[in-house]
């Protein structure tokens, strides 16, 4: 059996330059053409209304275009809280990302690696949160954590870990599933510590698909707004909360935009970052052939 | 139904590579043999059948198959069929089915297509298969599948891109004796890329051999081991012996001595080449070289597999390696005549290119 | 007990994660249930009932036909935008790469952010009414109308990007090998598709459609902001009720929570149930 070999090149998809399989000759072109424009329009359409509004201070009908541009909506976004609103987000996603990552990770690599007894019984429970709806899980829980005392912040951040498990656990398990063990035999075979083990191998080699999970668990804090409605108790105000209650009334589209664009850009902002740290320099490229076809 | 198999000055240069996968590289395989496609990792052997089957274009020359040439028909259409190195089995259909699923997909139903399924089943002896899952089979019965799913397709050239490496030597001779029931049976044009010597030579009738993207020589087994072009392939056909001299006058002549050749050996400078199994040892105790043969001192005895190899060193530091067969009492130092069959000896040019 | 030392290590890992989430699961629910049948009171006596469900028992069928009916129609426009988004992602080239970008940033836009912008786009004065030049009369309600248009839009809109990216995944990393070998046997592009890619996978196109139908049922926000306020889904009918003054509303918002989640847990179990027992699932 040969050794493995790290995958140093990125994968080849069917539909990368120079395959000839999703080539499309003549009216197979047209319909991938105009069936990207159809889903490429679908998925960018109803962004288009916050690129207007948010600079928009007046805009009556029938108008196409905003009979007044300016930054009144901005004004009134900030005066309304928004950016309390917006650290009180940053900050609740990124402590539920920093817990639900590593237990996640953690509980991944024991039922990929370890032996967990009863492993069926221990990933149906760490997977049934998805199926569960929050606004059901916070009503009940509303009274626990209540009696029990426990402050609105930290029981807001344990039900959303908790909803966030689930994400986390799945993509670490799909790491763990293509991670080599045999990497971390050889290190201990050559006199490192476990900790060096973790620290040196095990973390580097799974590093991707953590930024990953912990980017969907940013997602599930930032995201969310039932849990922080019942939960928080209407102390702590994040930013949907904010453009909810503005969307919820009449006449303050342009802040509702400034709003929505102010909660759209900081994920996307990572998801780009991580799209440019993963591109690594393409060491494939520096030999002949490519991965699938070729044996190195 | 198989069909003849012409690349011409085909070149091969992935996008983002420094180095072309191949260089003009111009093959010619009849209708119904069987060539293998001989060279070391990285030589461009699969790029060819990647290229033949249309899963790559060519970046220049002409690929054809039975005259035609198939430059922008897609691989669904070239009547090409090519097992893989992993048998890639569809994991979602049972045995039958992943053999039935070429007649499937050209129209036919259910029933027929396992009708006609069942018999190639049988071909690769393993009848009693078809209901399997395929995550029941063992490596070598899933590349049987995977040849019966070819064959069924009935492609007039079968491409198969060293279907046999990832298996044990034992059941790789079982499936080189499956290649000629098949050929017996079927008889497709067949094209084997392999990296193994002893794997080409028993299943083709012609090797070609590669490296670097270089077509270097395409011939019979026999001519390859025992008449290579040039250094080049004689070492990777695993020769061992090289001995720089000139030839003159129908004799090779070098610090070894002086060794007849065959006739019609140009003169001029030349390495002479000799297989380590074609040279006869014996103990020598006479002052003069037998006919066409050399005298030297054993310097080294070493197991070669059942027999044993023996290191003979001459004047000037030339050393030859010959093959025992077993019993022979030759030890370390002894004085032996080693002969050098002219039907076997070769000279190739001298190549100044390394390894 | 005791347990290798192995099994002992491997426990201990998992227990933070497990802990919580059984916490917050079984305790969510146990809880849940306790109140609608009267067992957990806000105040009072405590007193076994299920008033919670039998007072209110038309009106909450009513809800959950909604809630169904709405999370049915997204999931089904989602699973089918989803698996066009797929295939354009897993044809490479420019097109596959123009629409990965624009579904990933589909993806991580909030729902409730979703609704505002959709809410802009398909309201009465909304953006597109405006692009088309038709009066608020003429408009058909889309937000707040009978047939709760935006809503499904909307959940369609975002959860079609999530299937698209799962679907894309599973074809990229496990069907794509695939693809030379069906070739080479004479499958062109659709007939690749039918035999080979589809089938292959339809085990991840079936999870996380249940995943989006589950989450559509038991999702707020967006039901709340675009649709109207009768008939109304389960979860805006539990909050109201939750937020409610009245000292029957707190059994009641349970019960509905309680409902909410049975069906939820129904669906993903059978979902699950029904891919194990197809032989594609490894």
């Amino acid at each position: 059996m040969t050794p493995p070999v790290a995958r140093t090149g990125r994968m080849r998809l069917p539909g990368d330059p120079g395959s000839t399989l999703t080539l499309s000759r003549g009216s197979g072109r047209l319909v991938r053409v105009v069936s990207t424009v159809l889903i490429a329009g679908w998925f960018l359409l109803p962004l288009a209304p916050l690129m207007v509004w948010a600079f928009a201070n007046q805009w009556s009908f029938p108008a196409l275009l905003p009979t007044q541009w300016g930054f009144e909506g901005l004004g009134s976004a900030i005066g309304q809280g928004a950016l309390p609103a917006l650290g009180a987000s940053l900050t609740l996603s990124l402590v539920v990302a920093a817990i639900a990552t590593p237990i996640g990770a953690m509980a991944a690599r024991a039922l990929t690696f370890g032996a967990v007894p009863w492993p069926r019984t221990v990933s149906v429970a760490l997977l049934a949160p998805i199926a569960l709806p929050p606004f059901a899980a916070v009503m009940g829980l509303n009274v626990l954590i209540l009696r029990a005392s426990i402050p609105p912040a930290a029981g807001l951040v344990l039900v959303l870990v908790v909803m966030a498990i689930p994400y986390t656990t799945f993509t670490m398990r799909v790491a763990y599933a293509a991670h080599d063990i045999r990497y971390e035999e050889e290190a201990r075979i050559l006199g490192a510590s476990r900790w060096s083990v973790l620290w040196r191998v095990q973390l580097p080699l799974v590093a991707p698909a953590l930024a990953r999970a912990a980017f969907l668990a940013f997602l599930v804090g930032w995201s969310d707004y039932v849990v922080t409605v019942v939960v928080g108790g209407g102390e702590i105000v994040t930013l949907p909360l904010v453009t909810a209650s503005l969307a919820a009334g009449i006449g303050n589209d342009a802040a509702v935009a400034i709003l929505s664009l102010s909660a759209i850009v900081p994920p996307l902002a990572l998801l780009a970052l991580a799209g440019l740290a993963g591109r690594r320099p393409d060491r494939a490229s520096s030999s002949a052939a490519p991965s699938i076809g070729e044996r190195r | 139904m198989s069909a003849d198999v012409t690349l011409h000055a085909v070149s091969k240069t992935f996008g983002t590579a420094r180095a072309p996968a191949l260089t003009g590289v111009s093959l010619q395989v009849s209708a119904g043999s069987c060539t293998a496609i001989l060279g070391p990792s990285g030589s461009g052997k699969s790029t060819i059948l990647r290229v033949i089957a249309g899963l790559d274009e060519v970046s220049g020359g002409l690929v054809l198959i039975d005259g035609a040439d198939v430059a922008g028909v897609a691989a669904e259409k070239r009547g090409v069929g090519m097992v893989f190195q992993r048998p890639l089995l569809f994991p979602h259909l049972s045995v039958l089915d992943n053999v039935a699923f070429s007649q499937r997909v050209g129209g036919a139903s259910r029933t027929e297509s396992r009708r006609h399924a069942r018999h190639f089943l049988d071909l690769v002896q393993l009848g009693d298969f078809g209901a399997r899952s395929v995550q029941a089979l063992s490596g070598g019965q899933e590349q049987r599948v995977a040849i019966a799913r070819a064959l069924a397709a009935a492609p007039g050239v079968l491409l198969l891109d060293e279907p046999f490496s990832a298996l044990d030597p034992a059941l790789r001779e079982d499936m080189h004796e499956l290649l000629d029931d098949i050929r017996q049976a079927v008889s497709p044009t067949i094209i084997l890329v392999t990296h193994d010597r002893d794997e080409a030579a028993a299943v083709a009738d012609q090797i070609a051999v590669l490296q670097g993207g270089d077509l270097l020589q395409h011939d019979t087994v026999d001519r390859l081991y025992n008449r290579p072009d040039s250094l080049r392939v004689s070492r990777l056909m695993g020769g061992l012996n090289e001995v720089a001299g000139v030839v003159e006058a129908g004799v090779h002549v070098s610090p070894i001595g002086r060794v007849p050749l065959s006739a019609g050996t140009p003169d001029g400078p030349g390495v002479l080449v000799i297989r380590h199994e074609a040279i006869e040892v014996s103990p020598c105790t006479e002052a003069e070289a037998p006919r066409s043969g050399v005298i030297g001192h054993v310097s080294r005895v070493r197991r070669y597999g059942p027999r044993r190899m023996v290191s003979v060193t001459f004047g000037d530091g030339v050393v030859l390696q010959a093959a025992l067969p077993p019993g022979e009492a030759v030890r370390d130092g002894c004085r032996v005549a080693l002969t050098l069959p002219p039907a076997a000896v070769c000279v190739v040019p001298l190549s100044a290119a390394p390894r | 007990m005791s347990l290798p030392l192995r099994s002992r290590r491997s426990t201990l890992l998992v227990l933070p994660a497990l802990v919580l989430a059984v916490f917050v699961v079984a305790g969510g629910v146990g809880a849940a249930t306790l109140q609608s049948l009267g067992l957990m009171p806000l105040i009072g006596p405590v007193r076994l009932s299920v008033d919670a469900y039998t007072g209110q028992a038309g009106a909450l069928l009513g809800a959950l036909g909604l809630s169904l009916a709405i999370a049915a129609a997204s999931t089904v426009i989602a699973a089918l935008v989803g698996v066009g988004t797929a295939l354009l992602i897993v044809g490479g080239r420019w097109c596959g790469r123009i629409v990965a970008v624009t579904s990933a940033a589909t993806v991580t836009i909030p729902h409730l952010i979703g609704a505002a912008t959709v809410g802009l786009l398909l309201a009465d004065s909304g953006v597109l009414a405006r692009m088309f030049g038709v009066p608020p009369e003429l408009w058909p309600s889309l937000v707040g109308g009978p047939w709760w248009v935006a809503v499904v839009l909307e959940y369609a809109w975002k959860e079609s990007a999530f299937i698209g990216l799962v679907v894309a995944g599973t074809l990229i990393t496990r069907v794509a090998r695939f693809d030379e070998a069906a070739a080479l046997l004479g499958a062109g592009r659709w007939k690749r598709f039918r035999f080979v890619m589809l089938p292959l996978a339809l085990p991840a196109l079936a999870i996380s459609s249940a995943i989006v139908f589950v989450y559509t049922l038991g999702s707020y926000e967006v039901a709340w902001l675009l649709g109207r306020t009768y008939p109304e889904p389960l979860a805006v009918m539990a909050l109201r009720l939750f937020n409610s003054a009245s000292l029957t509303a707190r059994p009641e918002a349970a019960a509905a929570a309680v409902l909410t989640t049975a069906v939820s847990f129904l669906v993903v179990g059978f979902c699950f149930w029904a891919v194990r027992k197809s032989a594609v699932w490894r």
